[in-house]
C-alpha cells in the first residue's frame, strides 16, 4: 500500500506521495514556468536539485511565478 | 577592481552641497563623510521605464556623483502611468534624452551621463562604463542575465528589482558573497508573449528599495540584502523574505566557473 503525507502548498494541504519530488511538484503546479521559484520552508530551492529532493511530512510549499517587469 | 564599498577619499563638499544634502548628512550613518563617498560613487541604472525612473531619481536627488542612465526606447503612451521620468510633452523622445534633462533639473551639482543603447552580451560593457555600482532596472529576463554575468565577471555590486501586477521583489548581488541571479534563475531566458501589467505606483517602491540597497551598499551601511530574496505583494500589503544560498553548481558564479 502506498504511503502518503501531508504538505501544504501555496497554503492548501495536500496529501502526496511518500516519494514525491519537487520535480513532481513544479510539473503539477508550476504552469510550465522555466523561471519558477520554489520556496520550502522559508528557503529557495535550486532548480538543479528538483529531481534530488523529496518532500517530508510538514513541509510548506510557496511556487510562485517571479516579477521581471520594469 | 571595482567594489562599491571601497572606501575612496570622497571630494570635499561645497557649502551647496552642505545645505542641499543637510538632512541626509544629519542621519548618523551618513555624515559629511558618507555624502563624500555618494558624491564619489559611479552607479550605472540600467533602464529607464517604471524601475530607472524612480531609482535614478532617488539617487541623483540624494547625491550619487556620476549617475550613468541607459536605455535605448522611446517615450510611448502607455509608459506614462508608471515612468515619471518622462511627461506628456516627452513621447516620442528617447528616454535617455527625457532622464538626463529631468536628473540635471533635479540636481546640477551632479554629473548625469545618459547612453542610448540596447543593452546585450556584445554593449554590457558600454553601457556599464567605469561604474562601481549597478542597479537593474530592466524589463525582462535576458537583459537581467547578462548584467548579472557582467557584475560577477568583473566583480561589480549589483541591485535586482522586478516587477508584475501588483508585487515584486529585490535582491542584491555581492560578487562572490551571495548568490547571484543565475543562482534563481538558470532556465533558459523566457520569453514574454503578452505585456506584463503593473499598476503605476507599484515600480516606484521597489525602485526605491533598490536605491536604497545602492546607497548603503556605497556607504557600507547596514545589512543588504544578500541572499534574502525580498517579496512584496500590495494586494495584502506584505512583504517577507525568502532565504537563498549559492548554487554550488551556479555556472556564473559557482566554484567550478571561478576556477576558470
Amino acid at each position: 500500500m502506498k504511503k502518503t503525507l501531508k504538505i501544504v502548498v501555496n497554503g492548501l494541504e495536500e496529501a502526496v506521495d511518500e516519494r514525491t519530488t519537487v520535480a513532481r511538484l513544479v510539473e503539477v503546479h508550476g504552469e510550465g514556468d522555466v523561471h519558477l521559484i520554489v520556496e520550502r520552508n522559508g528557503r529557495f530551492v535550486h532548480p538543479g536539485t528538483y529531481e534530488s529532493t523529496r518532500v517530508e511530512p510538514g513541509d510548506e510549499f510557496e511556487l510562485f511565478h517571479p516579477d521581471f517587469g520594469g | 577592481m571595482t567594489d562599491a564599498t571601497q572606501d575612496p577619499q570622497g571630494p570635499s563638499l561645497s557649502p551647496g552641497e552642505r545645505e542641499r544634502y543637510r538632512r541626509q548628512i544629519i542621519i548618523p550613518e551618513i555624515g559629511e563623510h558618507g555624502q563624500e563617498r555618494l558624491k564619489a560613487a559611479r552607479v550605472s541604472v540600467i533602464g529607464l521605464g517604471g524601475l530607472g525612473s524612480v531609482s535614478a531619481t532617488c539617487l541623483a536627488a540624494a547625491g550619487i556623483g556620476h549617475l550613468r542612465a541607459v536605455d535605448c526606447d522611446r517615450v510611448e503612451p502607455g509608459n506614462l502611468n508608471r515612468q515619471f521620468l518622462h511627461w506628456t510633452p516627452d513621447l516620442g523622445r528617447p528616454k535617455a534624452d527625457s532622464a538626463r534633462e529631468k536628473l540635471s533639473a533635479l540636481n546640477p551639482e551632479i554629473e548625469v551621463e545618459t547612453v542610448r543603447l540596447e543593452v546585450t552580451a556584445e554593449t554590457v560593457e558600454e553601457a556599464v562604463g567605469d561604474s562601481h555600482l549597478i542597479v537593474d532596472a530592466t524589463d525582462n529576463i535576458a537583459t537581467r542575465r547578462v548584467l548579472n554575468r557582467y557584475a560577477v565577471e568583473h566583480r561589480i555590486p549589483l541591485v535586482f528589482g522586478g516587477v508584475a501586477g501588483f508585487g515584486g521583489m529585490v535582491l542584491t548581488v555581492a560578487p562572490g558573497d551571495s548568490p547571484c541571479l543565475e543562482c534563481l534563475f538558470p532556465g533558459p531566458d523566457r520569453t514574454e508573449d503578452r505585456e506584463i501589467g503593473v499598476a503605476g505606483p507599484l515600480p516606484g517602491v521597489a525602485a526605491s528599495l533598490q536605491a536604497l540597497e545602492a546607497i548603503k551598499l556605497i556607504l557600507g551601511a547596514g545589512s543588504p540584502l544578500l541572499g534574502r530574496l525580498l517579496l512584496f505583494r500590495s494586494l495584502d500589503m506584505t512583504f517577507r523574505e525568502v532565504l537563498v544560498d549559492r548554487d554550488p553548481d551556479c555556472p556564473v558564479c559557482g566554484p567550478a566557473r571561478r576556477r576558470t
